[in-house]
């Protein structure tokens, strides 16, 4: 007997998971999603956050960019709050740019992408940060930036708002078949090994860059060729718009002001693994140059960190370098393909297109189960209100100034000074049982990703593991250990100028007034590194209190 | 602008040097580019608190742990600097300390084991009388009490570490909360508004009477943030304990360092009153030397760079923070002779995989003669009159073995004693 | 990173932008002297570096509670990583007003010089006026001017008019040109006289170019347009002048706009050539006596003394020379007293809501001061002068005034 029963399990918690268990939910039907780490994760976390225009595409895929231009309409009705319209820019800078653009202008129009071409002059006047190199410059005002963290978080709040559930840092280890009819999932939770399994009537398996490795616990092949890109963040926006390149899509072609930081990308390698992201010092030195080309701010901006993540590359067939593969996207019926029944893979695909995927797996699948239902995804708003919500930039002026300076507000208080996180937008995901991590805290709330990379909200958000999730001293020392590490990991690639100097200053915080490195070496923690369990489960005993036990345990939080 | 001796640096390896000159009598320049950086990593004097970087076993006696890491490593900025140099810098300081009006305590010979806003036993051997009551090589249990609405320091943090590497039995170490008087707990307030307060009389009663009722127990002492008064000498530590009627020990956390403020704030002005001369806002650079000797650097002063003649320079800054060194992305350069004191291909490669151990790049510093002086690795000193002391010293890492404040006083003594036989 | 060719990412010292070098160390926040007086105001760390990041966007300018900033750069000078905090703070204030206009005591105090002008014009009623409390009254209620706010006095006979009335010595080895300011000019013309006898005395040549206000007030009060105005002006004159004639201030803030604010916040073309030449007059003098061309006549001045060194003076970069010129002075006992800002902040201390602020920032040098209980308080500053006049009851002078006394021009 499974341990619990649904309707339909979502394997991976990406952009694609996220949509299809928001889909299945509002069609009413009861799901699942498991994730291996925590939600957005993998490809969609690691994304430069482009909400694609088309423009990058319609020249060589014009059926991907027209799926762009669509999606991006939608999106801009459902997901307001994830979206930032900044407008992009394409600009010339070399011979060869100037070569390409009247295929970039012809297939903007085929594919119904708005372009106007406007002066350098003028483009200057709204745009200071474009370079000196600059010749030719095309306004393409459906360019934006779209917030992969809000997008993922968004739609799975939608769907836990009705009824489906999303567990995270559970792996799928093996299913249950009753014939060739899927029947359940066994899964394991990564960081307590504690074994559970699930029954379902169908299975979707939305894990992108490791779809392949799910398909094979069936014995079945599903060919993603995952293709590394890297990512260099500057700790400022630098351009008010995007930047694109007006050439063939090459590396380091795009600079993407993603909140209050800017995003340069990207590079295409191809690895042996999904999760075997090297990042290499001529990636990051490229990434810097090539943007150099575009806009001035790049050449003396203080870079904050780089990242890797991975494409889910789908071979449609052809054996080709990683850019000339279709971003299109398939759905996989492996009843059909395989005769396993009640197993679907959605595979290739990009993060502006996840709502269209998840649409059409989610279609196929309902058919399947006999629901009739349509989708509605793309009418009703992510967060069911039609109200603009809290984003970012409008932070700044929620904070408060008492009178007469201001208005009656008092100060409020700032978890994360970089990225205005106020107490109030860190404290429910405490109670969350998703939430194992304070990199976990970090994906959905923003702390930490400012310029000091978690030097002081680290300390606050340790605090609130012990006042609010009740967990020990050292897990909640290892746990800001671990923040502070994997913030480490992508600074170590920037190490120079500023970020050099914050990291002394980070240093002298932790290691010298904090004493942490000993900290950690002293500790005894049972506890796995970096994690802690979901707040249903019992909580240690407090310092100070009797340690024999004798503690009723307090029922803490919902587990959602 | 002529002067004897000129002082750069915002430490307290400057702070040492200017004293040290001050006291033979010498005319001093301080030259301040900015508080050093890390000001918040001198709520207390550290000299030597590990032998090495992987011991938990803590230095009982620094001196002699000091005495034997020279021994051991004839090329560390301790040996270089000179165990003398330690020990009368130290003496220098405690006498300054007391001349400043501070209450400070301990000595060379003893390391107190001081508990960490994390709750983590951290050595020290120079601390503010404010903080003494910590030593957890006292018996007494021990009740951190935080404030409601206070995000900065989190007793339940630090007594659920300290109660496993300390803890002795049943309730050696709690926490607490109480609320204070007048804040509202949805507000932001900083250590700061949190010092102004306690400068209030009323307000410490009121405070103090709080916290005896959620103790009820004799013989605790009560760690607090270190938010006991913002400056040195309003006496809110000593009337805050006799109200509390338990020994109190303060705590720093999180910046703005309310002790950090205390103790520089005071040197710094008890420098100028005793006569030495401090120009602010001057980051310094460019060493012109002609025949081995230093005739000039510049500061970099509004409108222009300005002079500065000296017949010798201590040059003690803190570390990369306050431009003692400038990290390009390949090359680290000095800035006043200009040397390329590290080139790395691959910035990576100035780190560390993990943040928790030493760092390569906290060790890149300028070579230096056995005088102090700066040596371009060849022995042979690069400007006979200049001195280097602090962070700018190749060697100097402070971090794991907590030495930062031992190292800043010798080499800033040292320096110093050198740069008046210049 | 300065790239050397196009597109190529070379390896020197990274120059980026101050704002961007900000590492949270907090120092800044420390030593604010609003910042540790109240808890309203979120402190420089916030509104400089912090906010900045998200200035570039419209929504997201943060311009509530930015006036609390008095302007000290006492956190610039404590900055371990040179961010210019104050700057990026009054641009966003600028910006702020200019989208949601300013107030009329913001154009009142940004005119300062028109303000200064009127009241040397009708001087003695002006005079009497300001010490009216129905008058006083009346500009709390409607200017926001606290009412126990002691105004400067001024005068009829302007330092300019003064100064062209008189004859001129030709002979000189030098020149220098004098940047008087609206305080000398309407409020302490002899300042202004005491300043030219030393200069005379020191066999130079004083020049008065016509000048604009500096444009401090202009800056503070939220109106960078009208500054740049001003500074254009002067700039534009003081550009003209011989290349070997240098520029000598005796009002702390005004040499730091000349020297310094031209170029780095109001981007006044010519501004950066115009401030390398100019000096604080005790910068001047100190120079003068370091190429052993300072009279060294002094007639004794018994007398004990505290100096108090302006906020702004400190940015200056350099040092403290009248303390070392009046040692020069036989006689003279010079104590520095150090308690920080005086409170007073030029025109913040003199606002309704903020004089209050403004006299608990002073209160540590007040207690000091009359602890001292010396002949004189000493400030290179004019406002400071006025706060510890009216906060600590002490009479307060320029350090030139000493030197004056010392060349015998009482």
């Amino acid at each position: 007997m499974p341990d619990t029963t649904t309707g339909v399990v979502v394997i991976g918690g990406g952009s694609t998971g996220a949509g299809v268990l928001r889909d299945l939910s509002m069609r009413g039907i009861d799901a699942v999603l498991v994730e291996k780490g925590d939600l957005a994760s993998g490809t969609t976390g690691r994304s430069h956050g482009l909400l694609h225009s088309g423009g990058r595409y319609c020249v060589n895929d014009p059926a991907a960019a027209i799926e762009c231009v669509e999606e991006g309409r939608i999106l801009r009705r459902i997901a307001r709050t994830t979206i930032e319209d900044t407008g992009g820019y394409f600009v010339s800078v070399s011979e060869e740019d100037l070569a390409w653009e009247p295929r970039f202008v012809e297939g903007c129009a085929k594919a119904g992408i708005t372009c106007e071409r406007i002066s350098v002059e003028e483009a200057r006047r709204r745009e200071p940060a474009l370079s000196q190199h600059v010749r030719t410059v095309f306004w393409i005002p459906e360019d934006g930036h779209l917030d992969p963290f809000y997008l993922v978080m968004g739609n799975v709040e939608s769907a836990r708002r009705r009824g489906a559930q999303a567990r995270t840092y559970t792996e799928v280890t093996g299913f249950i078949r009753d014939g060739n009819q899927l029947t359940g999932v066994l899964t394991r939770d990564t960081m307590t090994g504690e074994e559970t399994s699930i029954g379902c009537k169908a299975v979707i398996n939305a894990t992108g860059a490791w779809a392949g490795f799910v398909a094979r616990l069936l014995d079945v092949e599903v060919k993603v060729v995952p293709v590394k890109g890297v990512m260099v963040v500057l700790s400022h926006r630098v351009a008010h718009a995007t930047i694109n390149r007006c050439h063939k899509p090459g590396d380091g072609d795009i600079i993407v002001p993603a909140l209050s930081v800017a995003i340069l990308g990207t590079t295409a390698v191809k690895v042996p693994h999904p999760e075997v992201l090297p990042i290499e010092w001529d990636e990051v030195r490229h990434m810097i140059e090539e943007g150099s080309l575009m806009a001035d701010g790049v050449s003396t901006a203080r870079a904050m960190r780089a990242y890797a993540g991975v494409r889910p590359l789908y071979d449609l067939g052809a054996e080709a370098e990683g850019r000339e593969m279709s971003r299109n996207f398939a759905v996989i019926d492996h009843e059909q393909r395989d005769g396993i029944a009640g197993f679907t893979s959605i595979v290739g695909g990009k993060v502006t297109t996840y709502r269209l995927m998840a649409e059409r797996v989610t279609d196929l699948v309902a058919r399947r189960l006999g629901v009739t239902t349509p989708c509605t995804t793309a009418e009703v708003p992510l967060n069911d209100r039609d109200d603009e919500l809290d984003q970012l930039r409008h932070r700044p002026a929620q904070l408060g100034v008492p009178k007469p300076h201001g208005d009656e507000r008092p100060l409020q208080p700032l978890v994360c000074e970089c990225e205005l996180v106020r107490p109030q937008d860190v404290a429910p995901w405490f109670e969350d049982a998703a939430v194992r991590t304070l990199e976990d805290i970090r994906r959905r709330t923003r702390t930490g990703m400012g310029p000091c990379q978690a030097a002081i909200c680290s300390y606050r958000l340790a605090g609130r593991l012990v006042t609010d999730r009740h967990q020990d001293g050292p897990t909640a020392t290892r746990a800001m250990a671990d923040l502070l590490e994997t913030r480490w990991r992508g600074v170590r690639h920037v190490f120079w100028g500023s970020q050099l100097r914050q990291a002394q200053v980070t240093a002298g915080l932790h290691l010298e007034l904090f004493n942490l490195d000993r900290q950690l070496m002293l500790e005894k923690s049972t506890a796995p590194a970096g994690h802690f369990p979901p707040p249903s489960s019992l909580p240690p005993p407090l310092a100070g209190e009797s340690r024999g036990g004798g503690d009723t345990p307090d029922p803490v939080g919902v587990q959602r | 602008m002529k002067a004897d001796i000129a002082v750069v640096g915002s430490g307290l390896a400057a702070l040492v040097a200017t004293r040290t000159l001050q006291q033979a009598g010498r005319n001093a320049v301080l030259i301040w580019p900015g508080l050093s950086s890390l000001y918040f990593t001198y709520a207390t004097v550290d000299v030597l608190g590990y032998s090495d970087l992987t011991t938990t076993q803590t230095v009982e006696q620094p001196e002699a742990g000091v005495a034997k890491l020279i021994a051991d490593h004839p090329n560390h900025p301790y040996a270089l600097a000179g165990l003398d140099a330690l020990r009368s810098g130290t003496t220098l300081l405690i006498e300054w300390l007391r001349a400043a009006g501070f209450t400070w305590q301990g000595s060379l010979a003893r390391n107190l084991l001081l508990p960490t806003a994390i709750g983590t036993p951290k050595p020290s051997c120079l601390y503010p009388e404010s903080m003494a009551a910590g030593d957890l090589q006292r018996d007494e249990p021990i009740v951190f009490c935080g404030f409601v609405g206070y995000e900065d320091f989190v007793p339940e943090l630090a007594a659920s570490n300290l109660s496993r590497s300390w803890g002795r039995g049943d309730q050696s170490v709690r926490a607490i909360r109480v609320s204070l008087p007048g804040f509202d707990t949805s507000r932001l307030f900083t250590s700061i508004d949190l010092a102004r307060s306690f400068e209030d009389k009323a307000f410490r009663r009121e405070v103090a009477s709080r916290i005896r009722r959620e103790i009820a127990i004799d013989s605790v002492r009560v760690g607090v943030p270190a938010v006991l008064g913002l400056t040195h000498d309003t006496d809110v530590y000593s009337s805050f304990a006799a109200e509390v009627g338990h020994p109190v020990f303060e705590i720093p956390t999180l910046p703005p360092s309310v002790l950090g403020l205390r103790l520089f704030d005071r040197l710094r002005k008890h420098i100028q009153e005793s006569g030495v001369e401090m120009i602010w806002a001057a980051p310094a650079h460019e060493a012109e030397v002609s025949d081995g000797q230093c005739r000039r650097i510049y500061l970099k002063s509004a409108g222009r760079e300005h002079p500065i003649d000296a017949r010798a320079y201590v040059l003690a800054l803190e570390d990369m923070v306050d431009g003692a060194l400038r990290a390009g992305v390949h090359t680290v350069v000095d800035p006043f002779f200009h040397q390329s004191l590290a080139h790395h291909a691959v910035p990576t490669e100035r780190t560390d995989e993990s943040l928790f151990r030493p760092q390569p790049f906290a060790s890149i510093g300028y070579a230096v003669t056995d005088r102090l002086q700066p040596s371009a690795g060849h022995g042979h000193p690069l400007a006979r009159n200049v001195f280097l002391a602090g962070g700018a010293i190749a060697g100097y890492d402070p971090v794991g073995t907590k030495s930062r404040g031992g190292l800043a006083i010798a080499t800033g003594y040292r320096a110093a004693k050198e740069a008046m036989a210049a | 990173m300065i790239t050397d060719e196009v597109g190529t990412f070379s390896d020197t010292v990274e120059e980026a932008a101050p704002v961007e070098a900000c590492t949270k160390c907090t120092a800044c926040n420390t030593v604010c002297p609003v910042a540790r007086s109240t808890e309203i105001f979120r402190g420089p760390k916030f509104l400089g570096p912090e906010s900045e990041r998200y200035r570039s966007q419209p929504e997201a300018a943060v311009t509530a509670g930015l006036d609390l900033c008095s302007g000290c750069k006492l956190c610039e000078v404590t900055c371990p990583s040179q961010v210019s905090i104050q700057e990026y703070i009054r641009r966003a204030q600028n910006k702020g007003a200019a989208e949601k206009g300013r107030t009329l005591r913001d154009w009142v105090l940004g005119h300062t010089r028109l303000l200064s002008r009127f009241g040397s014009m009708t001087a003695p009623l002006a005079n009497l006026g300001n010490r009216n409390p129905l008058v006083r009254w009346a500009m709390e209620r409607e200017l926001g001017i606290h009412h126990k706010r002691p105004l400067p006095r001024y005068q009829w006979l302007t330092f300019e008019r003064w100064f062209k009335r008189r004859p001129h010595n030709k002979r000189a080895r030098r020149t220098v040109a004098y940047f008087y300011g609206c305080w000398v000019n309407y409020n302490e013309r002899r300042l202004g006289e005491q300043v030219v006898a030393i200069l005379e005395r020191n066999g130079i040549e004083v020049i008065v170019p016509k000048q604009q206000c500096c444009g401090i007030p202009a800056v503070v009060n939220a109106n960078m347009d009208l500054a740049r105005k001003y500074g254009g002006e002067n700039v534009r004159r003081l550009s003209g002048l011989p290349a070997d004639v240098d520029i000598i201030a005796s009002s702390t803030s005004c040499g730091l706009m000349l020297k310094h604010d031209y170029a780095h916040l109001l981007d006044i073309p010519g501004a950066e050539q115009v401030g390398a030449r100019v000096y604080d007059i005790c910068e001047y003098l100190w120079m003068l006596h370091e190429a052993g061309e300072l009279n060294l006549d002094f007639q004794p001045v018994t007398t004990r003394l505290l100096y108090h060194a302006p906020c702004h003076l400190k940015s200056h970069g350099i040092g403290y020379p009248a303390m070392r010129l009046l040692r020069l002075i036989p006689g003279v006992q010079l104590e520095e007293v150090d308690e920080g800002c005086c409170g007073i902040s030029g025109t913040f201390g003199v606002k309704v809501e903020k004089y209050d602020l403004s006299m608990k920032i002073g209160s540590r040098l007040f207690a000091a001061v009359k602890a001292a209980g010396t002949d004189a308080v000493l400030a290179d500053c004019e406002t400071c002068r006025m706060q510890v006049e009216h906060g600590a009851g002490a009479h307060s002078a320029h350090p030139i005034d000493i030197l004056a006394r010392a060349y015998g021009h009482g």
